[in-house]
């Protein structure tokens, strides 16, 4: 029994020396809450943002909240009560951030969001988030003039994320928008939910294909789900390289390291980037700014790019996937 | 030492014990705002815990809490939001829709029961079954969206209402678990079904109504959880499972059945709470913070079950 109390005392002081960097000469703390680590982009823009904190002097709290609403609510109060300088959040949803949104503001603590804007109301905070809509209206442009190339008319596909993110919503719409000036020669034969998982994603694209053999576009909303599209794509003796006969022109967005690996063996067509650096960086400058009292805009906009074959070795170093390692 | 570790309260000391340890070495940690906090944080779970208990004790197990929680929280959302709701508007939207919220948790703790007594499934598979069942129906009900725009009389619940409920909760479990003929017939139970039967104990009734009390209770769980983010979702609670298990059996619940307090409940849920809170203050990597909790509620397990089994060789 005394044994068994030693080892609870001595995991709780490892514990706390493992977790607590606070003390020293910092320019001062800020909470950064995630609402998930389980996908590269996630786990590299936290990266990201450690390394933008650790440039300015600033340490990291962090907490995950593991795709839980309520968790996430309790880790930002949690920050509130350690009197951080200021709260970055990537929230899970627009609608369940705004009570937490409201609690930084009564503590008169400066909070960010990260990838994600609030719901409308009157809680104040700034958002950093890429332009879903224009960088999927432009990835699918080039997705579009590729399945032109070959004559006759073409039949496309989307793999929609959860219809409770509006990034996955803003994807989906970039992506009607670019096929509207095709709509005579392009049909959307199929539009997949998912809700961003893979299993799902793999049994919506498999059904697709068995109902429309003949699909010859397919755009990912996240290139977290390409792995399901190469998948059955292979069951159905599709998966080509561009430029042979029947090859599907396939298109993603987020620039992971898949797509990344992909795009330079010659099976993805293109896939739009979120630039990672740029919304670390603004993102961690925002906060900042907001604790110097300096007005910054209510949205930040990444413009983000598209990568494909033609511009492949150009823009590859802005593409955070080509530096992660497989 | 002997003493302190078949004490009933052994749980409460170790909590004690981490707040002691931690306290000192995380800044903030000790301050009035985050106590305030920790007890906040615990008194949904608390009472989620305590429907959860009433279970275990009647040697069954319920894991569609979660799937409940969701379900509710859409529902009653669906019946009292601002935009599409059936009563938008209606001054009486958000009473009504806690009453309805409560009666479908209870009615959906009833089925589950049912299914256990009637059809005499497994508890695990039927609850199991149900998991999936209610929590694809709130997923369908909303297309997966959020709704939001609940009425203000409604997320006002958040604050002292929280409490309020949580002590009345744990109150009447307390009353019905250690005062009543309710509470005997649900340990005899879970101790032993066919000897309970046979003794005259309606074993059946008895396990209907503490899927029924479970399921009541994580509808009023959702009640709290829902006021507390404003907004009614399909996936509100999906990730707490563990938690409540973890609470009730840090708390001295048996998962054999026939075993279980209240405030052995409140002390593993405030156990569950204290380790959250004091590894989100110390900023541990999210690399490290499962393992840590894990190899923390594994430990508190085990004292637990030398416990018990020190327990056992003194009636020996």
């Amino acid at each position: 029994m005394r044994n068994n109390i030693a080892w609870i005392v001595l995991a709780a002081v490892m514990l706390a020396g493992c977790g607590d960097k606070t003390a020293g000469t910092s320019a001062g703390t800020i909470g950064v809450a995630f609402e998930t680590l389980q996908t590269e982009y996630w786990v590299a823009s936290r990266d990201g943002i450690a390394a933008e904190l650790k440039k300015r002097n600033l340490n990291m709290l962090e907490a995950i909240a593991d795709g839980d609403a309520n968790r996430q609510f309790e880790q930002v109060r949690n920050f509130i009560t350690r009197r951080v300088d200021g709260i970055i959040v990537v929230p899970k949803d627009a609608q369940t951030v705004v009570p937490m949104i409201r609690e930084a503001n009564r503590a008169g603590i400066p909070i960010v969001l990260f990838n994600r804007p609030p719901a409308k109301s009157d809680a104040r905070s700034v958002t950093v988030v890429a332009d879903n809509f224009s960088i999927t209206k432009d990835t699918v442009a080039y997705l579009a003039d590729q399945a032109l190339k070959a004559p006759g008319k073409r039949q496309a596909a989307i793999l929609i994320g959860d219809l409770g993110d509006i990034n996955a919503i803003a994807r989906r719409d970039g992506f009607e928008e670019a096929l509207k000036p095709h709509a005579g020669r392009i049909e959307i034969v199929s539009r997949i939910p998912t809700e961003w998982n893979q299993e799902k994603a793999l049994a919506g694209i498999t059904n697709a294909l068995q109902a429309h053999p003949s699909i010859d576009l397919i755009f990912v909303s996240s290139d977290l789900l390409l792995p399901s599209v190469v998948s059955a794509l292979k069951s159905r003796g599709r998966y080509l390289k561009v430029g042979e006969p029947s090859h599907v022109v396939l298109g993603g967005f987020d620039g992971d390291a898949t797509a990344y690996r992909m795009l330079t063996e010659g099976y993805l067509d293109a896939t739009g980037v979120q630039d990672v650096g740029f919304d670390t960086a603004a993102t961690v400058q925002a906060v900042v700014d907001l604790k110097a009292g300096k007005t910054v805009p209510e949205t930040l906009l990444d413009p983000g790019f598209v990568i494909h074959r033609g511009n492949l070795a150009q823009v590859a170093p802005r593409m955070w996937g080509a530096g992660v390692r497989k | 030492m002997r003493g302190l570790l078949t004490s009933r309260y052994l749980v409460a000391v170790l909590a004690a014990a981490c707040f002691a340890v931690c306290a000192p070495l995380i800044p903030g940690m000790a301050t009035s705002g985050n106590l305030s906090n920790l007890v906040w944080n615990m008194l949904p779970l608390a009472v989620v815990t305590i429907g959860e208990v009433f279970v275990l004790i009647a040697g069954g197990i319920d894991l569609s809490v979660t799937a409940i929680i969701a379900l509710c929280s859409v529902t009653g959302a669906l019946v009292m939001n601002g935009r599409t709701g059936y009563l938008a508007g209606n001054p009486a939207a958000a009473p009504v829709a806690v009453l309805f919220m409560l009666l479908v948790g209870a009615l959906l703790g009833f089925l589950n029961g049912c299914a256990v007594t009637r059809l005499r499934m497994p508890a695990f598979i039927v609850t199991l079954t149900t998991m999936m069942f209610f929590g694809g129906f709130a997923v369908w009900l909303t297309r997966s969206a959020n709704i939001d725009a609940l009425p203000p009389a409604f997320n006002g619940l958040a604050g002292f209402g929280t409490l309020t409920v949580a002590v009345v909760v744990a109150l009447a479990a307390h009353r019905t678990l250690r005062h009543s003929i309710f509470g005997r017939w649900l340990y005899a139970t879970g101790m032993n079904a066919r000897a309970s039967l046979v003794s005259g104990v309606p074993v059946h009734a008895v396990t209907i109504a503490a899927y029924s009390v479970s399921g009541l209770l994580a509808a009023a769980a959702s009640v709290l959880y829902t006021a507390r983010l404003e907004t009614g979702s399909p996936v509100l609670g999906q990730r707490i499972f563990l938690d409540v298990i973890a609470a009730a059996v840090i708390g001295g619940t048996s998962l054999f059945g026939g075993r279980g307090t209240v405030a052995g409940t409140l002390a593993g849920v405030l156990f569950v709470a204290l380790l959250d809170n004091s590894l989100n203050l110390l900023g541990v990597s999210f690399f490290l913070v499962f393992t840590a909790k894990g190899v923390v509620i594994l430990v508190a397990a085990l004292l637990d079950s030398a416990a018990q089994r020190v327990l056992g060789e003194a009636v020996e």
